[in-house]
């Protein structure tokens, strides 16, 4: 009885290696993703395509992200490829392009159970550009950078800080003039 | 009666001949002049302190923070900054105890005012020490001058407590020219360097007319100068808090409520000051009932004041009852810190505002007493001000880490805050073993010139 149930262990321990090995070696299968834009009846559109063996791969899972300063923010939902191995997203028209004028647009298929994780990276200039350079930069205010703080404001600060440190030095020279009497008033004797 | 020059003595630089004068450099000069055993073990203990203070600043600035401090994302401000509002509060001593009541004519002002004036140089000074403690990287001060915007509050703040401590300097200093005249001239078998440092620091006084002159109005500017800085530094402190949105700390109010709760402490700190330097150093002929008598109805007075300002504060936001205000409301009234905000409300503001109204009250070792208890008060006051409301965030988070959720100070914080109250102890006493804590010729020049009020009713 002791024996069969060994048996039984080792045949079990048997398939379970040969289940996962072929398991490993399926999310071993090589992929690659690639991403392109373009523009259909005036909607900007862009395309993710995951091929294996240069053929299209049929329901992967394709998120896509636009680059940020502190991170990466995600473009609607992930959508799954269809035959041909083709993602479509509906491109946004609202978002605030980089320093460059352009946006880094980043496709990311994540622990995708054949093909595991894969990423493509473009530049498309499809965000507004803003115009940072221009009057609201400029403009004087009390959260403006310290260049551009208000011209009342600087003068004011600038009074009251000359007219109290003024003082304290005027002060000082008095205790001086203190000393100096003093030495005055031996030298006459 | 104006003053007299020059007696026909050994010592040519003294400015008032009045006897009893001469009895009245000898009592104040006493201190000075012998330190007895309990106050060399009473410095030595402020030292040790002071020490652990260090070390633990130490730990603090090569260990991990996250381990060494217990601020967290949400209660980002913790006791550090509540000392420094407390000490930037205690340093407006000076301005009610010295400058309001010099300007108004209160001629008992005049044993009070070194006291005071030492008191808010100190405190000043580990204000702003605190503020370095509670600084994530000191060594970026640096980029405050270099990159700081004058519009910022933080600014400000530097400025003014830059000010307030060189104005405060300067202002305790000038009167205390006499005092180290009167130091050099009498005081016998001290170090040389002591008597040296009376030389240099006395600048060749001699109690000439013309010397007068210049020191009284030097004086006089200062005086009323320190009192706009002295109001303005403690707003400007209370901006800090007051120009952020959160909403326990946004109210038009805060400014004069920080000022008038600067001025109780001043009065209270200033009654347990003069108790201290009235037994350690025997000074009960200058320090007498009469000042406690005016500093118990002075504490009346600025409790009352108080209260007031905390009606607005509590009792007007309370009566709407929004959001994330009356979350931190009805924590302080009835919730986790009720039973320490009620103690506050009592110790801090009810007991001083009645007690001292009876004569018995204002007796000095009992009013010494409810003055001990309104600076305690005042300091978890600070606290509560600082402390809980950060605890409620604004943007609810999931899965915060508990240590969030709850702020109670370190070791290593609470030894760097005990660090800084035994140094303010520390530069006090400090003083008052090298100079005198009482301005002789200011209380002899009143005596001289009929002021009787100045150490006992007329």
């Amino acid at each position: 009885m002791i024996n069969q149930m060994k048996v039984y262990i080792y045949f079990l321990i048997m398939c379970m290696s040969v289940f996962f090995t072929s398991v490993s070696y399926a999310q071993e299968k090589e992929a690659k993703l690639t991403i392109s834009f373009t523009q259909i009846d005036s909607v900007n559109v862009c395309k993710a395509l995951v091929t294996s063996d240069e053929k299209g791969v049929k329901d992967v899972s394709v998120k896509l992200f636009v680059h940020r300063l502190f991170g990466l923010l995600p473009v609607g939902e992930a959508v799954s490829t269809d035959e041909n191995g083709i993602a479509i997203f509906k491109f946004p028209s609202d978002i605030p392009a980089e320093s460059n004028g352009k946006l880094s647009v980043i496709a990311k298929v994540e622990d995708d159970d054949n093909y595991g994780s894969l990423d493509a990276k473009g530049e498309i200039n499809w965000g507004i550009v803003k115009n940072l350079s221009g009057s609201e930069k400029m403009e004087r205010s009390l959260s403006a950078s310290r260049e551009r703080a208000p011209i009342y404001f600087m003068v004011t600060s600038d009074l009251i800080i000359l007219g109290i440190w003024g003082t304290l030095i005027y002060i000082v020279f008095q205790v001086f003039k203190i000393k100096r009497i003093s030495n005055a008033n031996k030298k006459n004797n | 009666m104006s003053q007299k020059n020059i007696t026909s003595d050994n010592h040519p630089h003294e400015t008032f001949t009045q006897e009893e004068y001469m009895i009245m450099k000898d009592d104040l000069l006493r201190p000075i002049q012998k330190i007895g055993l309990a106050g060399k073990i009473w410095i030595a203990f402020l030292v040790m302190i002071c020490l652990a203070g260090i070390y633990a600043y130490y730990i603090q600035e090569t260990k991990s923070k996250y381990v060494t401090v217990s601020l967290r994302d949400y209660t980002m401000w913790g006791v550090y900054i509540s000392n420094f509002v407390f000490f930037v509060a205690l340093s407006l001593i000076g301005v009610l105890m010295s400058a309001v009541l010099k300007l108004t004519h209160f001629e008992w002002y005049r044993p009070l005012s070194r006291i005071a004036e030492i008191i808010a140089v100190a405190a000043i000074m580990l204000a702003g020490v605190s503020i370095v403690a509670a600084m994530g990287r000191p060594d970026r001060l640096y980029y405050l001058v270099t990159h700081g915007r004058i519009q910022s509050p933080i600014v400000w703040d530097i400025l003014v407590i830059l000010t307030y401590v060189t104005t405060s300097i300067v202002l305790l200093f000038i009167p205390l020219i006499p005092s180290l005249s009167t130091c050099r001239n009498h005081l016998k078998n001290m170090p040389k360097w002591q008597m040296k440092m009376y030389e240099i620091f006395s600048f060749g006084w001699e109690g000439s007319a013309e010397q007068w002159k210049i020191l009284k109005k030097s004086v006089r500017i200062l005086t009323i100068m320190v009192v706009p800085l002295g109001v303005s530094i403690h707003t400007v402190t209370a901006w800090l808090f007051a120009t952020t949105l959160r909403s326990e700390w946004d109210s038009t109010n805060f400014g004069a409520y920080f000022v008038s709760g600067a001025f109780l402490l001043g009065v209270a700190g200033m009654v347990v000051a003069v108790f201290v330097f009235r037994k350690a150093y025997k000074l009960e002929k200058y320090l007498t009932p009469m000042h406690f008598d005016k500093l118990g109805m002075a504490l009346v007075f600025m409790s009352w004041v108080y209260i007031y300002f905390n009606i607005n504060e509590y009792l007007v936001p309370a009566y709407k009852m929004d959001g994330l205000h009356a979350n931190h409301l009805l924590n302080l009234f009835i919730g986790d810190e009720a039973f320490f905000y009620w103690s506050v409300i009592l110790f801090g503001m009810g007991i001083p505002a009645i007690l001292p109204l009876f004569p018995a009250m204002r007796k000095p070792l009992p009013l010494a007493i409810i003055a001990i208890g309104v600076v305690i008060a005042a300091w978890f006051k600070r606290y509560l001000i600082v402390i809980p409301g950060l605890v409620h965030p604004y943007l609810p988070i999931q899965d915060v880490p508990d240590s969030w959720k709850h702020y109670s100070p370190s070791l290593v914080e609470m030894t760097i805050v005990s660090a800084t109250f035994a140094a303010m102890l520390l530069i006090v006493t400090l003083f008052s073993r090298f100079f005198p804590i009482i301005s002789v010729w200011e209380v002899a020049e009143g005596k001289l010139e009929g002021k009787d009020e100045i150490i006992n009713y007329k």
